[in-house]
């Protein structure tokens, strides 16, 4: 098959095209869809943040949540208590969950396996209720996180949001374009070799815990950009905001998407968006009962991990280019 | 990865295209261009989103069903202008959170003409500021919540609410105990949040000390040994009355926990959490409230010489299954009685401006079981202010002190709390508005 070479040029340039093409899409779908497609874009992050950690340096974490928490509280402060403009309220909270990661992932990189799945599990339960100690923190009520209508120079019919659309898929966008770039780098490398062989990269001069930190810092500034972006669609930051659940959630989403490769991030998190809204319909059909409603997203989502799971363990996208790659064996060799 | 090679391309535009096919074949429900949205010819749309479900939903989830029933009375009577009012219920749990997206989904999805009676300090406080309905003209009708702060206009042009503040309702319980336990110490539950601090401006502003303040995060009263660690507390700060101000969930889990611990002061229970029969469905024994005090300013459920009382628990007995009729089913009533009268004031061709235009200017004037007028003009969106105490009888029920509903009303502000002399008018024939 001809292959168009991939350089920075030619990547630039779709992630280009991938964004005027979400502008012209933002522009035609009605506001329910345009608030989903900010919803996604802060998935496509998050569930990123984990594969970069799972599927590129080999570590788990069942609690991404609270690192979102982290940037969504970053931002919110910042906003709030500094009066910054978002975008910088954006990068703080990329910077605090970042710093945060950092002194996890030190511990991190010391634990493996269960350990390290506990260890992040316990962060994601503590975590969030610190914000009922701390009245800076705004107790369960949470903070107000918001930034404001859209310019006026965008049109009275510019909706709110559209705005945060445009803020989400923005962000999710510049974030997966640098993303792949450093994957891409020598650190990627650097990453796919200790998850591979510990052993084997340690001889070949790298070091095992400095990469494992770096890895678990990264993913956490992303996942703090993703709570940043969270507490923009919600405009507020609360404990319930992030519950267990989400980082559950998140894992299942990055299992949907094909753990190891970035490529399927939008099966993830288009998998996440839509789950509640099937599982709505479907509950209205059975005469929309209280337990039905409630329970049914959370059975569906289980469900989808096992099945895909049991069926396709390296997720949709890998096992098409396994498919792919077979049946074009087939013909070649005919 | 993101290697681009044709076959991907295809894929990758292929993904794009058909998920833009996808979210564009569902269009905005095209609606007639003469009717608002959320009514059509026949019908008439509200929403409500409140806990259905979780900690904080005992007695709170029997709300939707009573103004339902209320909706099906008037319905089977001809509607309101000849359109069927219809209410669409979503479980937010009690979370903020998923109060923002439920209410995104009865706006944008379900399409409602207004939002009626969602409940929660946080939560409408959260959905003010993510879904903003005032920004977006939706009426949000009587607030399911006392929060004094939901008066300002200038935040919240299109919310109005029936309750009395959680201010006014402070300032009057202070105003009793002064008067009643001034030689006591007293002890005070609350929710940490702007529901308690609502209160708790109340109480100051009265210039009531308490000798023992507990406040409670929203949800701990579900965790185990949570309510007992508030019984210590208060116990240990020698509270001989204890004011519970706080959800139904906490107030029965204190209760509760304090028969378990042989603790017995003397307790006053807030409207918000003093609904005997969901207390008593928490377990508490009825015992343990006998000779409590309660405050509300609706009739008591079990006063059958009072009209309105009389007309809902008929309507509950046909329409809701004959629900045990208790405050939530009363509020519900109430709450839907109000309503439809907001409705037909609007006029058969309603819209969202007219529906807020309507009770501005004649909400003043709309019947309701209230023991205070209804206060609404163009510059207050504020149902009622004031209060009656009663005390709480051997099988729980709440029964003004006294034998009559003594009214006391004041403001939000730094008025002086002063008896009611406010009679009810008769209610309109039927229970139908005229």
């Amino acid at each position: 098959m001809h292959k168009i070479k991939s350089t920075n040029f030619t990547r630039l340039l779709f992630f280009i095209v991938l964004g005027v093409g979400l502008f012209l899409l933002g522009n035609r779908v009605d506001e329910l869809r345009v608030y989903q497609g900010a919803t996604l874009a802060m998935y496509v992050i998050a569930i990123s943040s984990i594969i970069l950690l799972t599927g590129y340096s080999g570590q788990v974490s069942l609690g991404h949540g609270a690192m979102l928490a982290i940037g969504g509280y970053a931002a919110a402060l910042a906003h709030e208590h500094l009066g910054l403009p978002i975008w910088i309220c954006f990068s703080i909270a990329v910077l605090a969950a970042a710093a945060a990661g950092a002194v996890l992932g030190t511990a991190a990189a010391r634990l493996s396996g269960p350990y390290l799945a506990g260890t992040t599990l316990a962060l994601a339960v503590g975590l969030p209720s610190i914000a009922n100690q701390f009245p800076i923190l705004g107790g369960e009520q949470g903070l107000l996180f918001d930034v404001g209508a859209p310019p006026a120079r965008l049109g009275a019919d510019f909706t709110q949001y559209k705005w945060y659309f445009w803020i989400a898929a923005l962000a999710a966008l510049i974030a997966i374009w640098w993303l792949q770039n450093i994957l891409r780098s020598r650190y990627g490398r650097m990453w796919r070799a200790v998850r591979g062989n510990e052993v084997a990269a340690e001889l070949a001069g790298i070091h095992i815990g400095k990469s494992k930190t770096l890895a678990f810092t990264v993913s956490s500034g992303l996942a703090g950009l993703a709570g940043g972006v969270l507490a923009m669609t919600i405009s507020t930051v609360s404990p319930s905001a992030f519950p267990l659940s989400l980082s559950f959630s998140l894992l299942t989403g990055a299992v949907l998407a094909g753990v190891s490769t970035l490529s399927g991030v939008i099966i993830g998190a288009l998998t996440l968006v839509a789950t509640p809204e099937i599982a709505d319909a479907i509950s209205r059909r059975l005469g929309n009962s209280e337990n039905v409603t409630t329970n049914l997203p959370g059975l569906l989502v289980s469900a989808l991990l096992i099945l895909v799971v049991l069926l396709v363990p390296n997720g949709p996208v890998e096992q098409w280019r396994k498919f792919r790659a077979r049946s074009l064996h087939e013909v070649t060799h005919r | 990865m993101f290697g681009l090679n044709r076959g991907r391309l295809l894929v990758a535009t292929a993904v794009i295209a058909t998920s833009g096919l996808t979210l564009s074949a569902m269009p905005a429900q095209a609606l007639s261009p003469h009717l608002e949205v959320g009514v059509s010819s026949t019908e008439i749309k509200l929403g409500v989103t409140l806990p259905m479900t979780g900690t904080a939903s005992p007695g709170y989830n029997k709300v939707p069903s009573a103004m339902k029933a209320y909706f099906d009375y008037v319905n089977a009577n001809g509607g309101v202008n000849g359109k069927k009012v219809t209410l669409i219920v979503k479980d937010d749990q009690y979370v903020p959170t998923l109060a923002v997206a439920k209410t995104n989904e009865l706006i944008l999805k379900d399409k409602v003409l207004a939002l009626l009676a969602p409940l929660g300090t946080a939560n409408n406080k959260a959905v003010a500021a993510a879904v903003n309905p005032g920004r977006r003209g939706v009426p949000v009708l009587f607030v399911n919540t006392g929060y004094s702060g939901f008066a300002n206009k200038k935040l919240f042009p299109t919310t109005f609410s029936l309750l009395p503040s959680y201010i006014v309702e402070a300032k009057i319980m202070a105003q009793y105990l002064k008067e009643n336990y001034s030689d006591k110490k007293i002890g005070l539950l609350y929710q940490d949040d702007d529901f308690g601090d609502d209160a708790l401006a109340g109480f100051k502003q009265a210039g009531l000390n308490f000798a023992v303040k507990v406040p409670y995060a929203s949800g701990s009263q579900g965790v185990a040994g949570v309510p007992a660690t508030w019984i210590t507390k208060l116990s240990a700060g020698g509270a001989e009355v204890v004011v519970l101000f706080g959800v139904s969930s906490a107030t029965g889990a204190a209760l509760a926990t304090a028969a378990g611990m042989k603790f017995a002061p003397k307790w006053v229970l807030g409207s918000v959490g003093g609904d005997a029969t969901t207390i008593k469905a928490l377990g508490v024994p009825a015992g343990v409230l006998y000779n409590a005090t309660g405050a509300s300013f609706l009739p008591a459920t079990t006063d059958t010489t009072d009209e309105y009382i009389k007309l809902f628990q008929d309507i509950n007995t046909t329409y809701n299954k004959g629900a045990v009729f208790d405050n939530n089913v009363l509020v519900g009533m109430n709450t839907a009685f109000v309503t439809v009268q907001a409705l037909k004031a609007a006029g058969p061709n309603i819209t969202r401006k007219s529906l807020i235009t309507a009770i501005e200017k004649k909400g003043a004037t709309f019947a309701s079981a209230g023991l205070t007028p209804l206060n609404f003009s163009a510059t207050s969106h504020v149902g009622y202010a004031g209060y009656w105490f009663g005390t709480y009888g051997p099988t729980g029920d709440l029964k003004p002190n006294g034998g009559t509903y003594t009214m006391y009303t004041t403001d939000s502000a730094a008025g002086a709390v002063v008896k009611s002399t406010y009679s009810r008018p008769a209610m309109p024939a039927k229970g139908l508005p005229n």
